[in-house]
């Protein structure tokens, strides 16, 4: 069975309020899949239906193959929005209570605690913690009993920066060991640097999903630089050179984007100098996940106004 | 496990559980001392603590402190939207079925607890405070403990019912006490003024009737309460299964 999450045509209300629309997607086995948006978009509505916290307006959703269950949950360690444990109790008797829902995880207490460096308030009382304690208790928790299969949304909230190379850290070293994992965020840079896979919504809606080499494929750019006034020159040189699909001013540089499998940076630089202009920058740009997210939702916004006019 | 360090909790239940017996106890004492005795030294109400009238007494005493254990109950259920607990006991590995399930058994067992501490209070006025007369036996009367298990259970299920719709604690409790209110005025008019005796089978009023009032005997028409106990056994079954279907498609169908 390849994957370890199927959802088909999601949908969800909440009154008027239309938070996810027809959202399908499929997390293979072993991939870090992101969920990516910005806040409001509906990351944790999806999220919060396939926990069975909340319930979908229409469509459906399958774990590990099979219709959802309370099984299959036990079997997940999941970090949904905030961490929810019970105040007057303290840290370990929490994680008690989860391994005991959880149908194991007793032994593994001592060792999910001291992963996440809380060993030596385990005692304390759940309210003493503060905020980013409590965020490490709820990743604690989720590691409970190993599983196989982890859900985060938005570990980081409320972390240091320790804490979120930390957290980052123990993702890698999970994904390292073959597990799956489902990380919603809206910090794109840190999702750009674990995932492999990529799902991107706004407003409900999906605007793309899959391997995130293939999201971002035909991203990379050239910048370009030149002597001062010979700007315009470039440009309209640039523009007529096969293969470019787009030539953009960029602060004192010229960005040209090209399709697929054509550029070539020495052939670049060898056609603008036998065409009368001395390159003084010359760089090749990784497109970012960041800037690809704002094309898209800036394309998604310019066509809803159009569609709303 | 939840509430095995939970402070409150068990201070709330050795408040109820100690309501009991000092409620009753404080009954005994005034009517002890304020009612003028015959000349046999006896009380002109007669033993109302004694066997076998200790049973309907007791027990009438005790349906007056229902108010605790649902605050106790109200507290348990409502702390589990307040701290969000019972989203996360779904997300860890629980059904929603599960849940309630539990949270009815907690209601089940604190019924039973409070008709136990009944129970022992019932038989220490009994053996203690008055000797048993003659040619009695202890447990006849007995069917009132039985009563007020079956009101307990009702009132509770309300105080949960209540708890899981509304989940605040604080309104909870405004709102099972004001319906407790509500329900004795309404039929207090419809009953006693205008006669509509279906009233009787108000959710409330129907297992208040078990358990009529003890010391005034005169006051209850005997046959006709005997004759209508089946009914209201069944009114009160009929009302619980009705609230745990509501809750039960409250809460296994909606967002949490």
């Amino acid at each position: 069975m390849s994957n370890i999450l199927s959802i088909q045509s999601v949908t969800k209300f909440y009154g008027k309020i239309r938070a996810l629309n027809q959202v399908s997607f499929e997390v293979p086995a072993g991939s870090v899949f992101g969920v990516l948006g910005p806040n409001g978009s509906g990351k944790t509505t999806l999220l919060g239906i396939v926990m069975d916290v909340l319930k979908a307006s229409g469509g459906r959703y399958s774990w590990f193959g099979e219709p959802p269950s309370e099984k299959q949950r036990q079997k997940i360690g999941t970090l949904l929005e905030t961490p929810n444990f019970y105040h007057y109790l303290s840290g370990e008797r929490n994680l008690r209570i989860a391994a005991a829902i959880k149908g194991r995880g007793t032994e593994d207490i001592p060792r999910v605690l001291e992963m996440v460096k809380l060993t030596e308030r385990k005692d304390s009382k759940f309210s003493s913690y503060s905020l980013g304690m409590k965020q490490r208790l709820a990743i604690a928790s989720c590691m409970l009993g190993d599983p196989q299969v982890l859900v985060f949304d938005e570990p980081t909230n409320g972390l240091d920066p320790v804490g979120i190379a930390e957290t980052r850290e123990t993702i890698r070293q999970l994904a390292r060991e073959g597990k799956t994992i489902l990380l919603a965020s809206h910090l794109l840079d840190e999702v750009e640097k674990v995932c492999t896979h990529v799902a991107i919504l706004q407003r409900g809606q999906l605007l793309m999903a899959g391997d995130v080499n293939e999201v971002l494929m035909n991203e990379d750019f050239v910048e370009l630089g030149t002597g001062e006034g010979l700007q315009a020159k470039l440009q309209g040189l640039l523009a007529g050179l096969p293969g470019v699909r787009q030539v953009k001013p960029y602060d004192q540089h010229v960005q040209v984007f090209f399709e697929k499998g054509v550029m070539d940076t020495g052939e670049l630089n060898r056609y603008c100098f036998e065409n009368g202009i001395t390159l003084t920058y010359l760089q090749l740009r990784k497109r970012s996940l960041e800037s690809k997210f704002m094309e898209l939702t800036e394309e998604k916004n310019k066509s809803g106004a159009a569609v709303a006019r | 496990m939840k509430v095995k360090n939970y402070r409150t909790f068990w201070i709330l239940l050795a408040i109820v559980i100690v309501s009991v017996p000092g409620l009753s106890y404080m009954i005994f004492n005034i009517m002890d001392n304020s009612f003028p005795k015959a000349k046999n030294g006896k009380s002109i109400l007669g033993s109302p603590f004694a066997f076998p009238d200790a049973w309907q007494s007791v027990s009438w005493n005790s349906t007056l402190l229902f108010i605790l254990p649902a605050i106790l109950i109200i507290t348990l259920t409502t702390n589990e939207f307040t701290y969000k607990t019972h989203r996360q006991n779904i997300i860890d590995g629980w059904s929603r079925k599960q849940f309630i399930g539990v949270k009815l058994v907690e209601v089940f067992l604190l019924s039973l607890l409070s008709t136990f501490v009944v129970l022992l209070t019932v038989l220490g006025f009994g053996y203690i405070a008055n000797k048993v007369p003659a040619g009695i036996s202890v447990w006849q009367g007995s069917r009132f403990l039985f009563f007020y298990f079956v009101q307990a259970l009702s009132y509770f299920t309300i105080a949960f019912l209540l708890s899981m719709l509304i989940k605040r604690s604080g309104l909870a409790i405004g709102a099972f006490l004001i319906y407790m209110l509500l329900e004795n005025v309404v039929v207090g008019i419809f009953h006693n003024i205008y006669h509509i005796n279906a009233m009787e089978y108000m959710p409330e009023e129907v297992t208040d009737r078990l358990i009529p009032f003890p010391y005034i005997k005169a006051l209850l028409d005997v046959g006709r309460w005997e004759h209508l106990i089946p009914g209201y056994l069944a009114g009160a079954a009929v009302y619980l299964f009705i609230y745990c279907l509501v809750m039960a498609r409250s809460f296994l169908r909606n967002d949490l």
